[in-house]
């Protein structure tokens, strides 16, 4: 029994704001959120540099890669479909991106190639999930060893320096003091929940992933819906591509590896279900930006290196723990 | 239960038909005869291939096989993995290597399968970075931990006056030879440079990204820190762009290990002064004469050992070629160099 | 056409394109195709030195796949593996007779397991989610405690351990296939395994007919952290030393082999001999293509399209039949 429906049977009539709290409280993405306030209080209190408005840009900055390419996979996710070849198409887009920018220079040819190329390889990923009828696991993950592959070869182990400066714009620009990418991760956010909740397709990805079969019989177009968000993820891993790019200036032969992991990790912790057909667009942002939180507070509050993971992985435990918490006092699904 | 009984039929044929397959090929031929048959390959192994500073000793060690005329394989794993350099040269040994040589990604884990390269008459070698003593016959060093550490530390004293607390990024903290570096860098400022201290040391895990952030939350969480050292090729131009982001560059001194073509950008704006390695290119093109050497048995132990265009190198140890002195880039010097 | 004619026709449609079956085709199409590539490939010297290095990912795809049908996942393996070495190295070096640290490195691998599969009961969390987290939770322990560093002073009998011979087969492919055998009996001929494929098809509809689901649960996630041991303490012995990380990127060796053998990610199917034939095409692709000197960027690429191929060919059997 819920702490609410305990309160209600001994005679306390739960006032608005309690029912209010209440719904807000079974959102998907409220325990991620509550710990993440919890965070932010805890590392305040240990350093005292943590909540410098300095220190809390540099967090958003950081994981903004991370949580544009967490808003795609969010929409494949909610789709009940998965894509962990996130990670070698990084690489692969930013390999196009900085060939182009030192060949050209500027900053919107090196973007239109990198967004191209990811198009083109979740388009990929997309054909071969709907029409050669192949689990989006083993498609994504064939496609994570292949293109690490490609990037290798097209490389030949080379890095791509002195990228021009007009290209790194989006990457280290900064307006009224706040860098480019935070913009661009939180236009991204709004694009992608606007489009989430009232388009055709936002509706139709939360079906698909709900319940197929019972979706296919109400006749949506369950392979449009779902190669459309793989071609979405491709299309803002190129953006993050260029962000990436700009950052940190050069293209190293493996950029990007192991990303995916924090992709999903971001999808779920942020409240996403990885069964598919629930959860929200603002639930990969919070979980990127909770990953951030706790990776830039370790470093500030002084974890020693060889006890980083650990924490990191005792916090992550303890994020999902409130999801559990979360069902005890309110009730919910799982 | 149809379906489990298919497979266990599934499973038989498999077994069978591994046997009728194997039964068809050469039974028997175990490592021992197939290095005999073979003996003029040279087999070189990086720690793992498709970064910058394996492709360089890549291209020394073609130049030196062209040079002496010896069929040269070079390959190594996709990833920094102990575990896929064991299977790679298990499979070298399969191959007819005459002589393989590795650059080890964990002294310990390549022994046994060194060892048992051996035992099949292999020449056995290490380059780069070493395996156990007892696992190979001769070690290919590019610059000692101590003359690495050393240098590294002299360049910091003269940038920041001899004394303050220092950050040093590093690859993984598992890793030997960075972990050797370390000790060796501790020790001299002990020794040395007693206000001189190495504050903290975090893993940028050879993500460029991430090093670049674990240095920019560290000078915000430790505004004093003097200097930074970046002791791989991908800390290193991390932390200078790190510290040419947080607007640092000048305030807080950047040194390390890397390849030039990756900080002549760094170099020439300044942010970074100067910066240790070796060549690469060199280091390969040693390690295959060192290896032809060995086929040969005419591996001096002791002196001087010719090496084609490197002239004579140093034999410091029975079991040890040292390439030389490690070489301090600069914005004088890092124009003739392109790797 | 006469009766005969008709009942033989009706005998080769009954032959099902089971999944196994077509790997089992494309692993002999892999053998053939390599061996002409390598004249070394085709021996069974090598082929059973093969065996060597695939029993690791092998034996913890096994309990991978038992968890993969019931719709879970356990991305910590690589991880515990690495806190199994350190335990076994450090307790090593710390004084404690060798037997004994081998039997402490299985207690904590199976604890890890455990504690993997009561946060996943008692929490009611999904397995992807909380192995995210024990997979950064248990390589840190394993970093911290062992601050980086590695042991290598081991006995020489347990380095004999991982390197011994019987005849020219080589000791773990033994205990491979001891595991193999005892596993395929558990998931096909045992309740147990019947519950596991319940619950992987409908766990709703499993609880109410009476599946312990919790209580299977927990074994399995605690079983697969026994098996994690048992591959810990192999791999260290092979190698003869002990670091953190050890395993790292295992548990995606493991899922490919597990995910190429059929098993549905989504829960419900997969067989044993499906995963050993995932893990055999897989190391024998490695191998085969090594002998043959096909550069290591090259062999990644091709992994990548052999995964997806596989599939591809599988489905489009499956589709003729349906």
């Amino acid at each position: 029994m819920s702490g609410v429906d305990a309160l209600r049977s001994v005679g306390l009539r739960t006032a608005p704001t309690t029912r209010g709290l209440r719904r807000w409280l079974l959102r998907p993405e409220a325990p991620a959120a509550v710990f993440l306030v919890v965070l932010l209080a805890a590392f305040s209190l240990a350093a005292d540099r943590f909540l410098s408005p300095d220190n809390l840009e540099s967090i958003l900055v950081q994981v903004a890669v991370l949580g544009i390419i967490a808003l795609a996979v969010n929409q494949v996710i909610l789709a009940g479909e998965i894509d962990i070849s996130v990670g070698s198409m990084l690489g692969l887009c930013a390999v196009a991106v900085g060939t182009v920018a030192t060949a050209t220079g500027g900053l919107l040819a090196p973007l239109a190639a990198g967004v191209a190329t990811g198009v083109l390889t979740g388009a990929v990923n997309g054909l071969l999930v709907t029409l050669g009828r192949i689990p989006s696991i083993i498609v994504t993950l064939g496609m994570l060893y292949a293109l690490r592959g490609v990037i290798l070869l097209l490389t030949g182990g080379t890095w791509i320096t002195q990228i021009p400066d007009e290209t790194r714009v989006l990457g280290l620009a900064k307006l009224a003091g706040v860098s480019l990418p935070v913009f661009v991760m939180f236009a991204l956010f709004l694009i992608v929940n606007a489009v989430s909740r009232n388009s055709t397709w936002g509706r139709d990805v939360f079906a698909v992933g709900g319940n197929r079969r019972a979706a296919r019989l109400a006749g949506l177009a369950i392979d449009r819906t779902r190669l459309l968000a793989f071609a979405l993820v491709g299309a803002f891993v190129g953006i993050a591509a260029t962000i990436y790019v700009g950052r940190a200036g050069s293209v190293q032969t493996n950029a990007g590896e192991g990303l995916e992991l924090q992709v999903i990790a971001a999808v779920v912790i942020g409240g996403t279900s990885i069964a598919g057909g629930r959860g929200s667009a603002l639930a990969p942002v919070i979980g990127a930006v909770l990953i951030g939180v706790i990776l830039n507070g370790m470093i500030l509050v002084g974890v020693p290196g060889v006890w980083q993971s650990a924490v990191l992985g005792a916090l992550i435990l303890l994020a999902v723990t409130t999801d559990a918490l979360r069902r005890r006092l309110v009730g919910g699904a799982a | 239960m149809r379906t489990s009984n298919r497979s266990a039929l599934t499973v038989a044929a498999l077994a069978a038909v591994v046997a009728l397959v194997s039964g068809c090929g050469e039974t028997g031929q175990g490592p021992q005869q197939s290095a005999k048959e073979g003996g003029k390959i040279i087999c070189l192994m990086p720690k793992l291939v498709g970064i910058p500073y394996f492709e360089a000793s890549k291209t020394g060690a073609e130049e030196a096989a062209k040079e002496l005329k010896v069929e040269l394989t070079y390959n190594g794993p996709t990833e920094g993995k102990a575990a896929l350099q064991v299977e790679m040269i298990e499979q070298l040994i399969q191959r007819q290597c005459g002589a393989i040589s590795v650059a080890a990604n964990d002294p310990d884990a390549l022994a046994p399968a060194m060892k048992k390269a051996k035992e099949a008459g292999i020449a056995t070698g290490a380059w780069d970075a070493d395996v156990k003593k007892d696992a190979r016959d001769v070690f290919v060093n590019q610059a000692t931990f101590e003359a690495v550490g050393k240098q590294l530390v002299d360049i910091m004293s003269k940038q920041t006056g001899e004394k303050g607390d220092f950050l040093v990024v590093t690859g993984s903290l598992t890793a030997p030879n960075q972990r050797a570096w370390l000790e060796e860098m501790k020790a001299h400022m002990a020794d040395k440079y007693p206000d001189m201290k190495v504050a903290a040391v975090e893993p940028g895990e050879e993500n460029l990204q991430k090093g670049i952030d674990v240095t920019r939350d560290y000078l915000k969480a430790n505004p004093d820190t003097a200097g930074v050292f970046g002791i791989t090729s991908v800390a290193l131009p991390g932390a200078a762009e790190a510290v040419e982001q947080a607007g640092l560059d000048g305030k807080v001194k950047v040194t390390g290990l890397t390849t030039p073509n990756e900080m002549k950008d760094y170099i020439k704006k300044g942010t970074v002064e100067e910066f240790v390695l070796w060549n690469p290119v060199d280091l390969g093109y040693l390690a295959v004469h060192v290896a032809k050497a060995q086929l040969d048995k005419k591996l001096p132990r002791s002196g001087k050992f010719k090496a084609g265009r490197l002239g004579e190198v140093e034999v410091v140890k029975p079991d040890e070629v040292l390439l030389g002195p490690p070489i301090v880039f600069n914005k004088d010097n890092i124009g003739e160099y392109d790797f | 056409m006469s009766a005969n004619q008709l009942r033989a026709l009706d005998v080769l449609k009954g032959v099902r394109f089971t999944r196994e079956l077509v790997l089992l085709c494309l692993l002999i199409v892999l053998v053939v195709v390599l061996g002409q590539m390598s004249p070394v490939f085709f021996t069974v010297g090598n082929l059973l030195n093969t065996s060597r290095f695939f029993v690791e990912v092998g034996l913890i795809a096994l309990g991978m796949t038992l968890i993969i049908i019931t719709g879970g996942i356990d991305l910590s393996v690589g991880a515990a593996m690495a806190l199994v070495a350190v335990t076994v190295g450090l307790a090593h070096q710390s004084g404690v007779p060798m037997a004994l640290a081998l039997v402490l490195g299985l207690a904590v691998g199976l604890a890890a397991g455990l504690f993997n599969g009561l946060m996943i009961t008692r929490l009611d969390l999904h397995p992807l989610v909380v192995t995210l987290g024990t997979f950064a939770l248990f390589r840190g322990i394993a970093l911290g405690v062992s601050g980086g560093g590695a042991v290598s002073s081991f006995p020489q009998w347990f380095e004999y351990f991982g390197q011994f011979y019987l005849g020219p087969v080589p000791g773990q492919l033994f205990v491979f296939i001891a595991a193999v055998t005892a596993v395929w009996l558990l998931l096909s001929r045992t309740p147990f395994g019947r519950y596991v494929y319940a619950i992987g098809n409908n766990e709703e509809a499993a609880r109410f007919s009476g599946v312990p689901v919790r209580r299977v649960k927990v074994v399995l996630y605690t079983g697969i952290g026994v098996l994690v041991s048992m591959a810990a303490v192999i791999y260290t012995s092979r190698v003869s030393t002990s670091r953190a990380d050890f395993g790292a990127g295992l548990e995606l060796d493991v899922i490919s082999a597990v995910v190429l053998g059929g098993a549905s990610i989504y829960g419900g199917s997969g067989t044993i001999a499906g995963t050993v034939l995932g893990v055999v095409i897989i190391a024998t692709l490695r191998n085969g293509l090594s002998l043959a000197g096909v550069e290591t960027t090259w062999q990644v690429f091709l992994l990548g399209v052999l995964l997806i191929a596989a599939v591809f060919v599988n489905e489009f059997f499956r589709r003729r039949e349906e």
